[in-house]
């Protein structure tokens, strides 16, 4: 009798949740379109699943200056998305009040498959990593506490957090997971370079282009592997030590003395839009860091192996490298329209 | 359909005969009632100190009934906090039971390290999650002493690390002076002597770690031992 009267309860229960969700429009969902060649994100989607609203509200708080403690400052202030959101001419990052870091801005594209963030794989998660620069007094130097507290007592960000997550709570849970649906669309495979892979109709490489081709694949492919054009790995590439910098790259996060001076391998894609190179912005010409690899390393204990030897590279190798990279650069990403800056009113 | 309705219900039932378990958290500095603030307390090694901020993460709670099997609480973090009465009271469901053993690890589990923005007691904003190297700050003890180098002769101890080798979470087994019968409700008197963490530590050579590293994980191998049962 009991056991009839409980399952009658239960019955009830799932015909008013039914009743109560019907007409209310809740977000909807974002199908992300990938290539099949590639393989799974490593970003759990399951747990944050991409929605319209969510990543409507993930690009209006990436644009927003009011993420940083004077509201001068927007994510989207560093990564601009003509440079692959990476910072134009800007050899070191720089926040509020004129402060500057000791690390140039990393590009911002495909990073649904990377693991870990920042040039010393600091940061172990998507969702955590805009944590960083929004409280590095450096950079945006917010108190998380208080900028939630900003943004609950924002008409416009109770509307879209309620748009997306059903509610009207803001927290910085939510915060995370809309900035991280904002950057999970951020997805370059539309270069050039990737329409010859293709073999799309009327599409090859020239034969100075095939020529860097060759020559990538045979020198850089090791850490620069395709299709992201890294391995995501951390290494010594042999770039000497500046004592007025005193960056000791990996090491800082493992406190292991194998990992001194060792930085993120970047990606390729779009290399030649988002100058300066390496992780002080130290080079702003592509073929300075040619250079470094053909005679300027210094091979200190953690060295990388593949790169004890350097990489000689002739001046013809060189400019038809160069112009293997022009092939990286995706103007479809670059000019995406989802994923311009936009006008924060309020 | 109508078997998982039923399981549901069941689930339900069975939920609802849990019975509270109350933690009252106390903390003393070798033994006297801790006080942050002014009041200064005297370290194994000779120096004198005092505390502005105390506060750490409990989790993974189970109690072990006298028949030796183990019974998990839902898993759930808390943050506890010297500067926070409501912290100090920590409530577990737990069935009806003669319990003689209390089990809890002091930290937060690898897996939520690493698992994105989370929620709650670990929501970033609380400031016990490094943004830098992420994880979170398993415990932290701040305060000053005359015996630190450090600017202002602080002492700043924020002790974290998940990963191999650094690792500074640790699992507390206390056993019960008596057996707990649980019945409805229940209360446990917990003391956590922040005194155990500097065992074998001078504020001379060490006032201040924040980062995972060997002297974390001293730190955390001594408060492993900070907590008694007071009833």
């Amino acid at each position: 009798m009991i056991r009839k009267a409980v399952y009658l309860l239960s019955l009830f229960c799932l015909w008013l949740l039914i009743m109560g969700k019907a007409g209310e429009p809740g977000p909807e969902y974002y199908t992300l379109k990938l290539p099949d060649s590639l393989p799974k994100p490593v970003y759990d989607f399951s747990k944050n699943p991409l929605t319209k609203q969510g990543i409507a509200l993930g690009r209006y708080l990436f644009y927003d200056p009011k993420l940083s403690k004077d509201s001068s400052v927007s994510c989207g202030f560093c990564h601009q998305q003509f440079a692959a959101f990476g910072h134009f001419d800007h050899a070191l990052s720089h926040g509020i009040m004129g402060r500057v870091t000791s690390r140039s801005v990393p590009t911002l594209f495909n990073l649904i498959w990377q693991k870990d963030f920042m040039w010393d794989g600091g940061v172990n998660h998507l969702e955590v990593q805009p944590i960083s620069p929004i409280t590095n007094e450096d950079e945006m130097g917010m108190d998380l506490k208080e900028l939630i507290t900003r943004l609950q007592g924002n008409k416009t960000y109770k509307r879209m957090f309620k748009d997306a997550f059903g509610t009207e709570e803001v927290n910085s849970q939510r915060m995370l997971k809309a900035l991280s649906q904002f950057m999970a669309i951020m997805i370059s495979f539309e270069s050039r370079y990737d329409s010859v892979m293709r073999k799309e109709p009327g599409v090859t490489f020239t034969p100075e282009e095939q020529g860097g081709y060759r020559t990538f694949q045979q020198k850089c492919a090791a850490c620069h592997k395709e299709p992201f054009f890294t391995d995501f790995s951390m290494r010594n590439n042999g770039l000497p030590y500046l004592p007025s910098m005193n960056d000791i790259g990996r090491m800082k996060i493992t406190n292991n003395t194998a990992d001194y001076l060792k930085f993120k391998v970047p990606s390729l894609r779009n290399v030649l839009v988002s100058s300066p190179y390496m992780h002080d912005g130290r080079f702003f010409d592509i073929f300075q860091v040619f250079a470094m690899y053909d005679h300027g390393q210094e091979k200190g204990n953690t060295i990388d192996p593949l790169l004890k030897n350097g990489i000689p590279l002739s001046e013809k190798e060189q400019r038809q490298l160069y112009m293997f990279l022009n092939t990286l650069t995706d103007k479809k990403f670059i000019n995406n329209k989802d994923l311009k800056e936009i006008m924060i009113e309020d | 359909m109508r078997y998982c309705l039923l399981l549901i219900s069941l689930f339900v039932l069975k939920g609802a005969k849990a019975q509270t378990l109350q933690l009252n958290l106390n903390h003393t500095v070798n033994g006297v009632p801790m006080a942050l603030g002014n009041t200064t307390y005297l370290n194994a090694a000779g120096d004198t100190f005092n505390i502005t901020v105390f506060r750490y993460y409990l989790s993974n709670f189970s109690v072990t009934d006298i028949a030796g099997n183990t019974i998990k609480a839902a898993p759930e973090c808390f943050l506890v906090s010297e500067d926070s009465l409501n912290s100090k009271r920590i409530t577990l469901k737990l069935p009806e039971g003669r319990y003689k053993g209390l089990s809890f690890m002091i930290g937060i589990d690898s897996l939520l390290n690493c698992t994105g923005a989370q929620s709650g007691a670990l929501d970033p904003i609380y400031g016990m999650f490094w943004t830098w190297n992420s994880g979170y700050i398993m415990a932290k003890l701040e305060g000053t002493s005359p015996s630190s180098h450090l600017p202002g002769h602080i002492i700043e101890f924020h002790i974290g690390g998940y990963r191999a080798p650094h690792i500074t979470q640790r699992i507390v087994n206390l056993t019960l002076p008596q057996t707990l019968v649980l019945k409805s409700s229940a209360k446990i008197n917990l003391t956590a002597d922040a005194y155990t963490w500097f065992n074998g530590i001078s504020f001379r050579q060490v006032a201040g770690f924040m980062t995972p590293g060997t002297a974390a994980d001293r730190i955390a191998d001594n408060y492993q031992h900070m907590f008694s049962v007071k009833n």
